[in-house]
């Protein structure tokens, strides 16, 4: 395999593929690499731990076809670090040459033949926008558990939810929940379960497209961006069950400013490191947040609110709070509350499509 | 997963070389291509290849072939037992009770410890490392706590190396230790009443279910 190509569309393409690489350690060496193959004028990259897969397309200058397993980490540092300009890709036998300029390198190739074999797509598609999808993500994923010895909460529940499509995410702790309305992806009564690490991925791609392509399997959803191609497996098993904790009103109700509580959190939070919980304490007049940090020292800071309901302290993992607040569009942030012990729903007086609850932490 | 029991001799060829003679022996091939050969005594595998590998078995027996070209020959005489079982997805050893999680258990009763101790820091710096738990007696004496999952006698000596630090320490008055473990061997408790630390065991299961917990959406 022989092309020539420019630095920077060669790495970025490098780049996406070998973020599906598996890291180092584990048990196929060949999954650390990204296999190129390269037809006429066109360079297919792909990278894969066979949990997810991602693969680009490019257009280079092609002198010679052939396919070749790179050695992923590497070819991308490589690249990057050449001056800018035309990269020259020469492989033969076990060997890549990589030059440009004055610069040469030449390692060591991954045996092509131990690369997995990639099931094809599904052919079934839909189409859905591209920045609305990457937004409800946004919202949603950073709720997925990260916990591997929990895999149905490391995953981001989509499912058909009238006309549309609806996203939940949980990690026992709080809950993200987004609708997309007219988004008729699955059909009713059909849900799946994608992992959150392979969606962050996706929303990264998503990153100025327009629109994206889903195509979905028995065991895996395909996502097409443009020339890029993300493929992950699904997870098996049952979401736990999050339509009793979102029915229903709450007899305590906090309305705030959105951005003016997010900063009182990034103030307050400088004492409240480790697992120190932030205290709310919910007044008529207003809220007052607290951190107490023992041999350190606290902070406190009042903020104007409307607060409708008994007074009560109610205390949070100030970073969770901070995702949630964060997440919810709008200048102003509603907090339903029943009492300090139970979960806390907060949504946009502005918008219902998007939910994130919250439970709170016992403070003595 | 395949298990094979069989008279076989292996000839290792790669970056060394290496033979077993014939004898009676377990052939393992798991899911992932891994081949590994036992003996009926050690937890260790004889001689073993790693995936990717290629496994191609003859009438006299098999050859596996690594990714860097080194070759496991194993020359088969008798098969005795030929077992394959799939067993599906590993969930992972799941270890409790670590080190880090049993410091935090106690941080928050010290009282299991002595009664009126109250803790003043977890991993209090000292110029040779942290100890795992500063606290303060009933009567407002500095005590360093250092904690093991199994208490020897090098715990013993990490302690008192702590408190020779801690001791030059001006804001700190009349410091002592307590070395706490689930189990504390009794070359460490001989050691520890020598140098003057006192010791505990603490039942760390027990100490577990003490602990309130945390709040989730799906439980309780």
């Amino acid at each position: 395999m022989e092309l020539r190509c420019e630095r920077d569309v060669l790495v970025e393409a490098l780049a996406t593929a070998g973020r599906a690489t598996a890291s180092r350690g584990g048990s196929l060496p060949v999954l650390g690499g990204v296999r190129a193959q390269l037809e006429g004028d066109r360079l297919f990259l792909t990278g894969t731990d066979l949990d997810l897969t991602i693969a680009d397309a490019i257009t280079v200058a092609g002198l010679e076809d052939g396919v070749a397993v790179l050695p992923g980490r590497l070819t991308v540092d490589i690249v990057r670090a050449l001056e800018p300009g035309a990269v020259h890709l020469n492989t033969s036998g076990e060997e890549a040459k990589i030059a440009s300029g004055r610069s040469q390198f030449s390692v060591r190739l991954l045996p092509a033949d131990d690369f997995p074999r990639l099931a094809d797509a599904a052919t079934e598609e839909v189409t859905l926008d591209a920045a609305g999808l990457a937004d409800a993500l946004r919202q949603v994923v950073r709720a997925a558990s990260h916990d591997d010895a929990r895999p149905i909460l490391t995953g981001v529940l989509m499912a058909a939810e009238g006309d549309g499509l609806r996203l939940v995410a949980t990690d026992s702790y709080r809950l993200a929940l987004r609708d997309l309305r007219g988004a008729s992806v699955l059909s009713e009564g059909q849900s799946v379960l994608v992992p959150s690490r392979a969606l962050g991925e996706l929303t990264r791609l998503l990153s100025g497209a327009d629109t994206v392509t889903l195509r979905l399997g028995q065991r895996d959803a395909t996502f097409e961006i443009g020339d890029t191609r993300l493929t992950t497996r699904l997870i098996e098993g049952e979401f736990p069950n999050y339509r009793q904790l979102i029915s229903g009103s709450q007899a305590n109700q906090l309305t705030i400013g959105r951005e003016p509580l997010l900063d009182a959190i990034r103030r307050v939070r400088l004492l409240a490191r480790e697992s120190t919980p932030v205290r709310l304490s919910l007044r008529s007049d207003g809220v007052e947040l607290s951190a107490v940090m023992q041999d350190v020292g606290q902070a406190q800071e009042d903020l104007d609110a409307k607060y409708e309901g008994a007074e009560l302290v109610i205390a949070f993992n100030p970073e969770y709070l901070a995702d949630g607040i964060e997440a919810l569009a709008g200048d102003e942030v509603s907090f339903e509350i029943i009492d300090a012990l139970k979960r806390v729903v907060l949504r946009s007086p502005e918008s219902e499509d998007y939910l994130y609850l919250l439970m709170p932490v016992r403070v003595s | 997963m395949r298990l094979v029991v069989a008279t076989c001799s292996v000839t290792y060829t790669g970056r060394l070389s290496a033979t077993l003679p014939e004898a009676d022996r377990l052939l393992v091939v798991k899911a992932d291509g891994t081949i590994l050969i036992h003996a009926d005594s050690g937890s260790k595998a004889l001689n073993w290849m790693s995936p990717p590998c290629r496994l191609v078995e003859g009438p006299s027996g098999w050859t596996a072939t690594g990714a860097k070209g080194e070759r496991l020959d194993i020359a088969i005489t008798a098969v005795h037992s030929d077992v394959t079982t799939a067993l599906g997805g590993e969930p992972g050893l799941v270890k409790t009770h670590s080190e880090a999680e049993i410091q935090g258990l106690l941080a928050g009763a010290c009282d299991c410890i002595e009664e009126g101790l109250r803790l003043v820091r977890r991993e209090h710096v000292t110029p040779i490392g942290p100890v795992d738990l500063l606290c303060l007696d009933g009567r407002g004496r500095a005590v360093a706590v250092e904690v093991k999952r199994v208490g020897d006698i090098d715990g013993v000596e990490q302690l008192t190396r702590y408190l020779r630090y801690l001791e030059q320490d001006t804001t700190l008055r009349d410091v002592r230790g307590i070395y706490v473990a689930g189990t504390v061997k009794p070359q460490a408790r001989t050691l520890a009443r020598d140098r003057g630390i006192a010791w505990v065991e603490v039942d760390f299961d027990v100490l577990a279910q003490r602990r309130t917990p945390e709040l989730t959406l799906f439980e309780g």
